[in-house]
């Protein structure tokens, strides 16, 4: 491999080009390259290498400038939008995208909140690891209610990706054989701790149409032999992540895919590379490369590639295929649908709750447990909500409240101060993860004029929560007061609130798969249905949101794009 | 008794936890020390208390604002077995946090704060609030919490902010963190069910 981009001949002609080295990009590499693929990755952003870079690692607070908090003069200057970001602080902050270089504008009245980490890993260093199938509840919502347009594929499609990608990842989690969401190739859970058992077993008696089950996630609690072959250990319970994680607890590109892809000799790697557009010719109907831009010098060069796969996230993608104009594709490349860049959806966290759960001084837990628990969606499963279309899944745990949240406790002194050693008492929170409906109105497109440092065209943001998602908040935010009195919590706190879109960082749809190549982009192998070698197998690519995390099943539909491919190669037809 | 920090590492280390530990520093070895170079040129830059802050002025308090700030701090988190707030120059990290980490009207607020408080306690004893007993400086820092007289809501928002900072630089220093609060590096896994006893103070990080 190389990352030097000078030793990269831009007349070769690669047989696989991938554009984004995140989520996404890093599982193409791995399959490519493990198919025998000659395999280029080109990142936008810097090389960062596994262990070395992780340069907010194992820092304590007190040996922190500002005990964690960043310089406000840093945050005015290079991270106002990202700043919004709940994990955004001094030990992660490199991780995050600088927002003076990376401009994007919004209608007027209107919000995003547009979260990056452009580097050699994307945002695979800073994700939350939450990791859930879908199921036919999700693949069939858009046909069933009319919003969106038709998954042309099912669950059992799916099906054996998941467990395909899931063995390399590694899921931790339990079996619970629920319907709407289906089962993964599990290692170990975490624990519940005590009163999180006592709560799951009330909660579980009292209604039949719920489960709290412990949060599944990319975490190797118990290594298998193939993971320790990846060069990954065991969670050491820190649950300090996004700093990195020198174990290779957590599956990010740099522990887990990239390796794999480097093992084979078949990848090189150009970071510091801007992809301005994909290159179409109009004879063969076909991409043929990449035009980009270095992010240092400005130059500008080529890479030719006999296949195009965009993993450049959701709205990289979108704004790499707008600036792909070619006399075919005037307003973008594979775009004769005119759908590319509309039905932008994101989650809806904006409702939770918290309480006090009385008793239980003498209990507690050891180790930072970096998962939380799960409600998966109970409603308009059976039943019909009359609010609201879809529904949402709760995440929460129950804690001992911490030093930093005495701030709100009354009092000072020595009893107060003898009060945090004792431990604070137990609470409980949630916060509901809400399914957002795909409409066309919610868009993004090229701003006229305004353009970004490289030259550009910006991004330019028309989107926002609908009724829908507000109705539904409004409904998680009751059904939590009503669950936590059920379980005798006491100062139920129940709460919306009006964070905007963009800040969940499950953005997904504006290339959408669909059956009718006049409504979609994609076909159901991630396929352009007007460029044949040109994949997008991002968020871009989902035709709804659904309720759970996306990042597992953008792996699994990479995956299974990634093989289509390579057998549509052999056949002679890419 | 004060203990040491090596002691506060290793608290009450039943025969799994030291099979544990003894695990857990085995894979911090092979994973090739967890601690990246650079982040000591991090390290070097953290705020470190100063022993004399007192006889100057601080990046933007006086130095007899930050006496009273001394107080201030040493009245919310007083010396038990472990050193008060005032001892760790919890007033210094906040000079320095307010400098650094919050705008110029959040600034300005925390200093009017400050000054008002001083003023109210002239107001209604004659003393600066340095020269007055105990007694008096606690009954005048219970009406700001509350915002009650001879307080109101701005005395209330400064004390908040007062204690959320005072809390913050005292928890996350490395006496706060380790000695006085219960800390792990790297736990090594999480376990759900540990008695309180067991633990026997509160974890510094969740
Ligand atoms: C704090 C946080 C918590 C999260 N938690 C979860 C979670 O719990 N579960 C979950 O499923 N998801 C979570 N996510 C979302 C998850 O990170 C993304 O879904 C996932 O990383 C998307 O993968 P991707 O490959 O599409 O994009 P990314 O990982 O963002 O990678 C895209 C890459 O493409 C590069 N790129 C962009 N444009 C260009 C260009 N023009 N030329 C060249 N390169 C380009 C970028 O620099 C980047 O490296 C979280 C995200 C964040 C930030």
């Amino acid at each position: 491999m190389t990352t030097n981009i000078d030793n990269i001949p831009s007349s070769e002609i690669y047989d696989v080009i991938i554009v984004g080295s995140g989520i996404t990009g890093g599982w193409a590499a791995k399959e490519f390259c493990e198919k025998g693929l000659k395999t280029l990755m080109v990142e936008r952003g810097r090389p960062v290498e596994h262990r070395k870079d992780y340069i907010g690692e194992g820092v304590k607070t007190w040996q922190q400038p500002y005990r964690g908090k960043v310089a406000q003069n840093l945050v005015e200057t290079q991270h106002h939008v990202q700043q919004q970001c709940y994990a955004f602080n001094d030990s992660t902050k490199h991780f995050f995208n600088n927002d003076q270089d990376y401009p994007y504008s919004t209608s007027e009245g209107t919000k995003f909140s547009w979260i990056r980490g452009n580097q050699l890993g994307g945002k695979s260093l800073l994700w939350h690891r939450q990791s859930y199938r879908w199921s036919d509840l999700d693949f069939e919502a858009n046909s069933k209610d009319g919003f969106g347009t038709e998954w042309p594929i099912r669950y059992k499609d799916l099906e054996p990706w998941y467990d395909y990608v899931e063995t390399h990842v590694g899921i931790s989690g339990s079996k619970e054989g629920i319907p709407q969401l289906p089962d993964s190739q599990f290692i170990e859970a975490f624990e519940f701790n005590s009163v999180e058992k006592r709560i799951k077993e009330n909660l579980e008696k009292i209604y039949d149409d719920r489960k709290l089950i412990m949060g599944r996630c990319a975490h190797l609690t118990k290594p298998a032999e193939h993971h320790v072959k990846q060069g990954r250990g065991p969670c050491m319970a820190r649950n300090e992540c996004q700093k990195g994680c020198s174990f290779g607890a957590y599956f990010s590109t740099q522990s887990s895919t990239l390796p794999a892809a480097q093992k084979t000799d078949n990848l090189t790697v150009a970071t510091n590379s801007i992809v301005h557009s994909v290159i179409y010719d109009e004879k063969s109907k076909r991409a043929t490369g990449v035009r980009v831009i270095d992010c240092e010098t400005m130059a500008t060069r080529e890479y030719y590639g006999k296949i195009v796969f965009l993993c450049a996230s959701t709205l990289g993608t979108t704004q790499i295929m707008l600036n792909s104009v070619s006399k075919t594709f005037p307003n973008g490349i594979a775009n004769s649908s005119g759908v590319l860049g509309h039905y932008l959806t994101d989650h809806c966290y904006n409702a939770g709750a918290t309480a006090d759960i009385p008793g239980f001084e003498d209990e507690y837990y050891s180790g930072r447990r970096p998962t939380s628990l799960y409600i998966p969606r109970f409603q308009n499963i059976l039943d019909k909500n009359p609010k609201f279309l879809r529904g949402y899944a709760f995440s929460g745990e129950a804690y001992r409240e911490p030093w930093w949240e005495f701030n709100n406790k009354p009092g000072f002194g020595v009893d107060f101060k003898n009060n945090i050693k004792q431990g604070g008492g137990w609470k409980f929170r949630v916060h509901a993860s809400g399914e957002m409906l795909p409409r066309y109105e919610n868009s993004v497109k090229l701003h006229a004029t305004k353009k970004d440092k490289w030259g550009i065209p910006q991004l330019h943001f028309n989107c926002g929560y609908s009724e829908n998602e507000k109705s539904m908040m409004e409904h998680a935010a009751q059904s939590a007061a009503e669950m936590f009195k059920a379980l005798g919590f006491k100062n139920i706190h129940a709460y919306t609130k009006d964070d905007p879109m963009g800040l969940v960082i499950h953005e997904m749809g504006t290339a959408r798969m669909g059956l009718d190549p006049e409504t979609s982009v994609l076909n159901g192998n991630n396929q352009c249905h007007d460029v044949a070698n040109l994949f997008v197998t991002d968020g871009a690519c989902m035709a709804s949101s659904a309720w759970q995390n996306p990042s597992l099943t953008y792996m699994a539909l990479t995956a299974r794009a990634c093989d289509f491919a390579v057998k549509e190669l052999k056949a002679g037809r890419l | 008794m004060m203990k040491t920090k090596s002691d506060s590492q290793q608290q009450v280390p039943s025969q799994a936890d030291l099979s544990r530990r003894s695990l857990v520093k085995g894979l911090a070895l092979m994973f090739g020390g967890l601690l990246p170079a650079s982040s000591l040129a991090l390290a070097a830059q953290g705020y470190q208390g100063q022993a004399d802050t007192l006889n100057r002025a601080g990046h933007l308090l006086s130095a007899k604002q930050l006496t009273l700030l001394k107080r201030l701090v040493d009245l919310i988190i007083p010396a038990t077995d472990t050193p008060s707030a005032g001892a760790l120059d919890v007033h210094g990290f906040i000079d320095n946090q307010l400098k650094h980490c919050f705008d110029k009207n959040s600034q300005n607020l925390f200093i009017a704060g400050l000054d008002k408080l001083e003023r109210i306690c002239r107001q209604m004893n004659g003393q600066a609030f340095s020269e007055v007993n105990t007694d008096a400086q606690v009954a005048l820092l219970v009406a700001a919490e509350a915002g009650g007289k001879p307080c109101n809501v701005d005395d209330k928002a400064f004390f908040y902010q007062l204690k959320t900072l005072t809390l913050l630089g005292y928890y996350t220093s490395e006496v706060g963190a380790t000695e006085e609060l219960s800390y792990l590096a790297i736990p090594g896994g999480y376990r759900g069910d540990v008695p309180f006893a067991q633990v026997g103070k509160a974890w510094s990080l969740n």
